[in-house]
């Protein structure tokens, strides 16, 4: 079962197109890593899926119920949407206990998810004097409150030091195994690529891919970097290397060549019968951030061209 | 709807807020019956949606022990309209409507849960206000001299419960005017200039301008249902036109809060 499909979803402010009908199925149980770049309609898409935003066309289902009827999913989803926000005033324990309230649950229930993301100790301290990171975690304590079979998370490691990094990347793996959906948002891939088993990409809007990530990982290829231990020999290996039919290129006192892993050894010969000497010879695989960027492209989505184009998307 | 409301007591309470709001409301009620008492009815300013000064014979009636609350039941609103704006508004500020709407979608009982509670600290500002003026009446009665033999009846409860009333759903529709403007606008700092300003000065003109004539202005009739009725609205009338705004301003409060896409 998808515990979330989308059908020609599409979300236009004016004249801009936020979401542009999106298409997807995603699986339940697991974690699902939601990439794009900045503006790329990824809060949208997750107000949508939340009822905060209306869909100006298409369809969209969470947990088998349609989105003109958030009523009938939101016991079952918990969501922490772009920062964390709260009354400052208020202490940890109070904010929380006020959504407990409204969701109709125990207050021992706060206690329970405080205890999860470690402010336990921390809840009769008032929210204005929690660090960013603090926020964080409270807002991720927000979202589990509901015991949610789906957990939509935007962003949810912004502000956290490394050791937090690492903490809420295990709850994540936790969270999906133990049987529940977690949706994560970021831009950070190697936080997606260490915690999600299923990505999808997300530009303009349009959806770029959705699938496993072993899919994704399987459309990466690997080059080979070489330095020549003179540098006044890397122009005479470039010339060579070209000349044999290497694709080779510059980059910075490196040479990249594309080539299978498995010719090392045939580059490294054919850099000697140039009568070049290597440092360096590593066999580098493209990483999660390189796909990524190959398929949305390389600028900062909310400043790319295609926001001014006539079509009119949100970048 | 009670679980929206529960949820909205625990935001309201707290405690720097809440005395605000009563500290506020209980200073307009002492410095009112003192200014009121003093002034012992003389060179009063002409009536209008600001402070109204009741005269000499008024101030020794068996209502002159209560009449500080309909005389300063605009400066009550506009404090009452401050602290809904506020509570309102906030949630747009801080983004909390993002949690709140992802965990009730039906909107409406958000809106239900937050008037229901907003109501209740109201009814208890009210209480403050009325204790103040019990409390601070007498001693400024004597010392201004004012006769108040007239203020012990045995009706005094029956004067007690029907100021409290008058006073309080007043204030009641003061806030939701609070509300109002805070949910069109998302903006508590917005809501309270143009609610204030509103009662202190735009009504003002606009009442000179017409001579008195639009006995429908909100700061009007709010002043009227205070007063329990006056040379401007009776009573009946004056309930009669609150509930209209009331019923108005929630509509359009629901309206607004069901409609619009949650972007804050």
């Amino acid at each position: 079962m998808s515990v979330v499909s989308t059908h020609g979803l599409t979300r236009k402010f004016g004249g801009l197109t936020a979401v542009d009908h999106l298409t997807l199925e995603l699986p339940e149980g697991g974690v699902i890593g939601l990439l794009g770049p900045n503006g790329s309609g990824k809060s949208t898409l997750i107000r949508m899926l939340l009822g905060l935003v209306r869909p100006t066309s298409g369809e969209a289902e969470v947990l088998g119920s349609t989105i003109h009827a958030p009523g009938r999913y939101a016991a079952r989803v918990g969501a922490l949407v772009e920062s964390p926000a709260f009354v400052p005033a208020l202490s940890a324990r109070a904010n929380l206990l006020s959504l407990a309230r409204l969701r109709g649950l125990p207050s021992s229930r706060v206690a329970e998810v405080l205890e999860i993301v470690g402010l336990s100790g921390r809840e009769r301290e008032p929210v204005k004097r929690f660090s960013l990171g603090m926020k964080q975690r409270l807002g991720i304590a927000a979202a589990l409150l509901p015991d949610p079979a789906l957990l939509i998370l935007d962003e949810p490691t912004n502000g956290l030091d490394p050791a937090g990094i690492v903490e809420i990347r295990s709850l994540l793996r936790s969270l999906g195994r133990s049987g529940r959906t977690v949706i994560v948002s970021s831009h950070l891939m190697a936080e997606i690529e260490a915690a999600c088993d299923w990505i999808v990409v997300v530009r303009f809007g349009e959806l770029m891919f959705s699938g496993p990530i072993g899919d994704l990982m399987a459309r990466t290829r690997a080059h080979i970097e070489i330095r020549a231990e003179d540098d006044e020999d890397h122009h005479r290996l470039v010339e060579a290397l070209t000349a044999a039919g290497w694709a080779v290129t510059k980059e910075g006192d490196l040479l990249r060549v594309v080539a299978e892993p498995t010719r090392a050894g045939e580059l490294n010969r054919a850099a000697g019968a140039a009568g070049v000497t290597l440092s360096r010879l590593l066999v580098v695989q493209d990483s999660l951030e390189e796909i990524f960027l190959e398929m949305t492209g390389q600028t900062d989505g909310e400043l790319t061209v295609r926001r001014a184009e006539p079509r009119g998307r949100v970048a | 709807m009670w679980a929206a409301t529960r949820s909205e007591l625990v935001r309201l309470a707290r405690p720097r807020m809440l005395t605000a709001w009563f500290a506020l409301t209980a200073v307009f009620a002492a410095l009112i019956n003192a200014v009121m008492f003093s002034m012992g009815g003389a060179d009063a300013p002409a009536a209008g949606p600001g402070v109204t000064f009741p005269d000499m014979a008024t101030l020794a009636s068996s209502d002159g022990l209560v009449v500080g609350l309909s005389a300063a039941s605009s400066m009550f609103g506009i404090v009452t309209l401050s602290f809904w704006a506020l509570a309102t508004a906030t949630d747009y500020g801080s983004g909390l409507v993002r949690l709140l709407v992802a965990a009730q979608p039906q909107r409406w009982k958000l809106l239900v849960g937050k008037v229901t509670a907003l109501t209740a600290v109201t009814a208890v500002a009210t209480v403050v206000a009325v204790v103040v003026n019990v409390g601070v009446a007498p001693a400024a009665a004597e010392s201004a001299g004012t006769d108040t033999s007239s203020w012990q009846t045995a009706d005094l409860p029956a004067i007690l419960v029907q100021a409290w009333g008058n006073a309080f759903f007043a204030a009641l529709a003061w806030g939701v005017i609070g509300l109002v403007l805070a949910v069109v606008s998302r903006s508590s700092a917005v809501a309270i200039a143009v609610g204030a300003g509103w009662v202190l000065l735009v009504e003002s003109i606009v009442a000179v301008a017409f001579d008195g004539t639009l006995t429908w202005l909100p700061g009007t009739v709010l002043t009227s249902l205070a007063e329990g009725g006056n040379g401007t609205l009776s009573h009946p009338s004056a309930i009669g036109l609150t509930a209209a705004y009331v019923v108005l301003g929630l509509g359009a409060a629901t309206a607004v809060t069901i409609r619009r896409d949650v972007t804050d």
